[in-house]
């Protein structure tokens, strides 16, 4: 475990036992992490604010089953806000999320942390990413990132939707195969 | 842990892989949504794809939010905090005497202090197993005597219990009760230990159901830490 990882996870214990000054604490700690997430899926300000809020209510009242076993404190966070910024996506009326991300993509390289974090842990998806075709991993990445949809990739690819969507599946088959392995 | 679970059809761990990443449709997300209440395989199967694609999040750009986001929270999560004349209305509620407003009193007196913020001398010691699969966090509160823990985690196996130990310098372990298998509780510290808690080490161990006989460990430490002032 990295210090932060613990440090996260010292929090969350707090939390559960209703700890105000370390929810405070996660929040400094965690939220620039997850609201960057979910403005790279929303693409839409006041939706990813409302997304965050939310996903802060449920660390509130859900910090108590936070199992150590099963995920990192970070992973079981940005897995929370990817959900629901994937709910509030897909539910979302046509129109929305129109901000222009210029400025969040503008700086897209890794920091320092970040590299040395795909070093360790991000080492295994990075490798099984690579060994599928580059279209694909970039499709993979497209989706789980920036929240594309399948009609959005079928757009980028000049594909018919469904050939986009078998070949995104049978690529998810080997990355387990891989991941696995 | 999961582990162990027989590998799920193809179909249902690339149906996760999309749940996951986030390209199903609507109708077929909401669907799956309904299939993990009932199918623990599943829940199983979306943990590891989470877990692992979770380092491509990881090198998302954070970006700081905007602090009305933190104000909304706090006025929707601690309102007798943040809302001027919030104790009042909290008083007058009460007074109806309703079931809701008993367990609405509960839940604040978990919460903590309503009125003005009291100082207190916290410590805390984080226990987690060596495999990581059983964790307790207790909380005490010098200032009243209370420690609160929170259990989560494997539970132990069918008969034993954890039990919770002081352990102060050469004295023998001190016996703080046998723990809940999931959740919350509160005690208070009996006056006469409360001098011994502050630096103390505090340790889990696995007894027989009830706790161990004659208030000494027999079962081996589960997990163990000290306690730390905050």
């Amino acid at each position: 475990m990295t210090s932060e990882t613990e440090k996260l996870a010292d929090l969350l214990g707090r939390v559960a036992l209703r700890d105000r000054a370390a929810f405070q604490q996660l929040y400094r700690r965690a939220s620039p992490q997850l609201f960057g997430i979910g403005l790279r899926i929303l693409k839409d300000r006041a939706e990813a604010e409302d997304v965050l809020q939310e996903v802060f209510v449920k660390i509130w009242h859900n910090a108590d089953r936070y199992a150590p076993q099963v995920a990192s404190p970070l992973a079981w966070m940005n897995a929370m806000m990817r959900n629901l910024a994937i709910d509030t996506l897909r539910r979302r009326k046509p129109g929305g999320g129109d901000l222009d991300v210029a400025e969040l993509l503008a700086d897209d390289s890794p920091g320092p942390e970040d590299q040395a974090l795909m070093r360790s842990e991000g080492r295994r998806i990075e490798a099984c990413l690579t060994e599928l075709e580059p279209a694909r991993a970039e499709a993979v990445r497209l989706a789980y990132v920036e929240g594309e949809s399948y009609l959005e990739l079928a757009e980028r690819f000049g594909a018919p939707l469904n050939t986009i969507r078998s070949w995104l599946r049978r690529s998810l088959i080997k990355l387990r195969e891989c991941l696995t392995r | 842990m999961t582990d162990d679970a027989p590998e799920p059809d193809p179909r249902d761990i690339a149906t996760a892989g999309e749940y996951v990443l986030g390209t199903l449709p609507l109708a077929e997300r909401e669907a799956f949504q309904r299939r993990i209440l009932n199918e623990p395989a599943l829940v199983a199967e979306v943990a590891r794809w989470e877990t692992h694609f979770d380092p491509i999040a990881a090198e998302v750009r954070p970006v700081s939010p905007p602090a009305k986001v933190w104000n909304n929270l706090e006025r929707r999560l601690f309102p007798e905090r943040t809302a001027p004349a919030g104790s009042v209305r909290f008083w007058q509620w009460l007074s109806l005497g309703s079931v809701c407003a008993s367990i609405a009193l509960l839940a604040l007196l978990w919460l903590g202090q309503p009125g003005p913020e009291t100082e207190r001398n916290l410590w805390v010691s984080d226990m987690v197993s060596a495999d990581s699969t059983v964790r307790l966090t207790a909380l005490y509160d010098e200032t009243d005597g209370e420690m609160r823990i929170s259990v989560a985690g494997q539970p132990p196996a069918q008969g034993r219990d954890f039990e919770l130990w002081l352990i102060q310098g050469d004295r023998a372990p001190i016996s703080l009760g046998v723990m809940p298998h999931q959740g919350q509780a509160a005690m208070p510290i009996p006056e006469d230990l409360r001098i011994l808690v502050a630096n103390a080490t505090l340790a889990i161990t696995d007894e027989p159901a009830g706790g161990a006989p004659g208030g000494v460990a027999t079962g081996p430490i589960v997990a163990q830490a000290e306690m730390r002032r905050i």
